[in-house]
């Protein structure tokens, strides 16, 4: 009993307090700036270097929804247009919202309708769907119920069955393999119910999105009602943007 | 014998391998097995024509990897299959066939590798089947009650007992190898950073290796010791969460609560030297992207004290505990013998007594010039993989502090050459589960012709399969956390 009341001791009180202005490492990688110059006449190295073609030029907008984060736009200009700044409140429930022009200055998603606010405002039971997803993602997503983060206090966690669920958080880019498995337990929650997409993987493929062994059907299919962009996103991310829709 | 024997990560030419036929082939292989060597490798030179394959082992005693070429009839690719004798090699052939067509003769048991309702010699595949009273089967997966990745695991059981359990996988197939073959080398190194993401450094580190050996490029010191700092960064992190996860899976929540936490402070280190909690972005071709500058190797250091001071009263609390050991110790066992013998490798086979640790026997980096003391157990049960956990997150603490007291002044980064063309290389590296193999094989205009990435996973899942035997099935999880195997390194 002593013991474990030492090991209780040296827990400390490791949680993030704040969850909306949490200090990042000056290295963390999250909503990108660009910068209202022109770019060098003839000069498209960004699109060039861009592993995921999330770059258009004339005007230059990055698609966060096929961005990786790397840094390898932002270390290739030569201007400095493209910074990556250390905002992490990148979630949003519309898909071309996510596109980051000069204007851009910050993100965030409207608030749900007012039914879903009505029945999942107080409590709201995710089951995660991994349809490919290399465990970043999944590992992002375990960490919300840890110590640090402890999503539970908002009254949002992930349960075993999709029965018991309010929706699903699907990551990975939805490999053939995966779709049929993703549809069921889709079916398998009860209405209503919202459907979430966590990582770059799962919005758009991603790094993955010229392979032939996905089948990205579902989507097509469904309403998207939360876009979590990263690769993968950093927990704080999918906390706040959860927040910000529905309203808390 | 006609074989080429080469240290890791060196280049060599494709005209240095000479194809035997198939009964030369097989012996050759055989007798390499029979005197210490594993394999890692049964794939193609080239993706399009499989009539050429090597055959890559790896001989600890020796510190070579040893390639055989095989050449087989265009229209009747068999091989003699070795898995009767050396059951490591099973999986191998299995893939082999799955991707090629090749028939291995005498296979004792073809099974699907990661695609599903594969059809083999003209029927179904069907999943072993117990028959018997008071026999009954349970079906699991793909997807899990946790946040996990999908697979299916088919028990075959006697009441509580496990009599078989046979893992299908391939849910997580996104193609990586044949993705990499044609991608820019940004995308490859992201691909690579996404082969398994609790592996990001372990993979992109040996994609790295793999494409600076072909490109005769030279690291300067430092980027290779920091390098090494992130991947031992990396296995105290994922040895950290699976002590959580296994603590979990007794549902002792103090030590889970406990270790995860120390695991946040370990990739909050990760995101403090590169923006990523997972190392993404760290490495580049020739080096790093980021230097450790004072401030940076300030938060790490104080990190990593704490995470030293702590875990040692959490494992002390943890293995001190009646109920817990009485649920780790004599669970899910691999003896010495059978892990040998099935090929196990890295955290799994050491806590088996067997020493397989590539940063000794296969040193790369860093680990060339500063070794790391490797550690064995010999219960290989899920005591073994958990206490081994906590010995080796010590041990790698220990090695980074060392590392950062004497960093090397220089650039991080170097220019990369030009890739070689006809050439091959095989690269290992120890990620936090074990050896992480990659092969490439370029043609004469230096394009890729073949990229073989194997995960520690593809190895191992086989043994998780045999410790369930004779093992309760509610010790199930418990076992698979002790194992704690990549679903998508090893669909890839």
């Amino acid at each position: 009993m002593n013991d474990a009341l030492k090991i209780r001791i040296l827990q400390g009180d490791p949680i993030v307090h704040d969850v909306r202005t949490a200090e990042f490492p000056s290295r963390y990688r999250g909503l990108p700036f660009i910068a209202d110059k022109e770019c060098l006449s003839g000069c498209n190295k960004c699109v060039e270097v861009c592993p995921t073609n999330a770059i258009k030029q004339n005007p230059i907008s990055i698609d966060l929804g096929l961005c990786v984060f790397c840094p390898s736009c932002e270390e290739t200009c030569p201007e400095g247009i493209i910074h990556f700044t250390q905002d992490y409140h990148t979630a949003i429930d519309i898909r071309e919202n996510l596109l980051i022009t000069k204007e851009t200055k910050s993100v965030k998603s409207d608030e749900a309708s007012e039914i879903i606010r009505k029945y999942f405002g107080k409590s709201l039971k995710l089951r995660q769907i991994s349809a490919g997803g290399c465990n970043g993602c999944e590992l992002e997503l375990n960490a919300l119920s840890n110590v640090n983060f402890d999503m539970g206090r908002y009254g949002i966690e992930f349960v075993a069955s999709p029965r018991h669920a309010d929706g699903v958080v699907i990551t990975g880019p939805i490999t053939h393999n995966m779709a049929k498995a993703t549809e069921i337990a889709y079916e398998a929650v009860p209405n209503p119910k919202v459907v979430i997409l966590f990582g770059t993987c799962a919005i758009s493929g991603g790094i993955f999105q010229n392979s032939k062994e996905l089948e990205r059907q579902f989507l097509e299919e469904h309403k998207i009602d939360l876009f979590i962009p990263g690769c993968p996103p950093h927990p704080l991310t999918f906390i706040n943007g959860l927040l910000d829709w529905l309203n808390k | 014998m006609k074989l080429l024997e080469v240290p890791n990560n060196q280049m060599f030419k494709i005209d240095e391998l000479q194809f035997i036929k198939r009964d030369d082939f097989y012996t050759s292989v055989y007798e390499l097995i029979q005197n210490g060597s594993r394999m890692i490798a049964l794939t193609p030179i080239d993706k399009n024509a499989p009539q050429k394959i090597i055959a890559a082992l790896a001989n600890s005693q020796s510190s070579t990897i040893q390639i055989i070429g095989g050449v087989f009839d265009n229209d009747k690719l068999e091989l003699q299959s070795w898995a009767n004798e050396f059951p490591q090699t099973n999986y191998f052939e299995c893939e082999l066939s799955e991707n090629y067509g090749y028939v291995p003769i005498d296979h004792p048991w073809l099974r699907p590798v990661r695609k599903q309702n594969v059809i083999l010699n003209n029927t179904p595949y069907q999943f072993f089947k117990l028959e018997g009273e008071e026999v009954h089967e349970v079906a699991v997966g793909p997807i899990h009650a946790g946040v996990i990745e999908p697979g299916h695991f088919r028990f075959q059981c006697h009441g509580e007992l496990v009599y078989n359990l046979e893992i299908n996988l391939g849910y997580q197939h996104r193609n990586v190898e044949n993705l990499i073959l044609n991608a820019r080398p940004q995308q490859r190194i992201i691909l690579s950073e996404s082969i398994a993401g609790d592996t990001t450094i372990g993979h992109v580190f040996a994609h790295c290796n793999t494409i600076e050996a072909l490109s005769q490029t030279q690291l300067s010191l430092r980027a290779e010791v920091i390098r090494t700092i992130a991947a031992e960064i990396e296995r105290v992190a994922m040895h950290l969460a699976g002590l959580s996860g296994i603590s979990n899976d007794i549902g002792f929540a103090l030590p889970s609560s406990s270790y995860g936490r120390l695991r946040t402070l370990a990739i909050n280190s990760l995101a403090v030297i590169c923006g990523s909690r997972f190392g993404r972005g760290l490495f580049v071709y020739g080096g790093v992207r980021f230097d450790l500058n004072d401030e940076v190797l300030d938060v790490v250091k104080s990190n990593l004290l704490t995470i030293q001071s702590d875990v040692q009263k959490i494992n002390d609390y943890l293995f001190a505990s009646v109920g817990a050991l009485s649920r780790f110790e004599e669970t899910g066992i691999i003896n010495t013998d059978l892990a040998k013998n099935i090929g196990l490798v890295g955290l799994a086979a050491r806590a088996s007594g067997n020493e397989e640790d590539t940063r000794i026997h296969f040193p790369y980096g860093a680990y060339r010039y500063n070794p790391i003391s490797t550690i064995t157990l010999s219960t290989g049960d899920v005591y073994a993989r958990a206490r081994l956990r906590a010995l080796e997150i010590d041990e790698a603490l220990k090695f980074i502090f060392d590392q950062i007291e004497n960093l090397p002044h220089g650039e991080i980064k170097s220019d990369v050459g030009k890739i070689s063309a006809h050439s091959g290389i095989v690269s290992i590296v120890e990620g936090w589960r074990g050896e992480i193999v990659h092969i490439g094989f370029t043609d004469e205009n230096a394009n890729m012709l073949n990229y073989k990435i194997k995960d520690p996973s593809f190895n191992n899942w086989y043994g998780l399969s045999l410790a369930l035997r004779e093992t309760g099935i509610s010790d199930f999880p418990l076992c698979n956390k002790s194992f704690d195997l990549s679903y998508s390194g090893h669909d890839l």
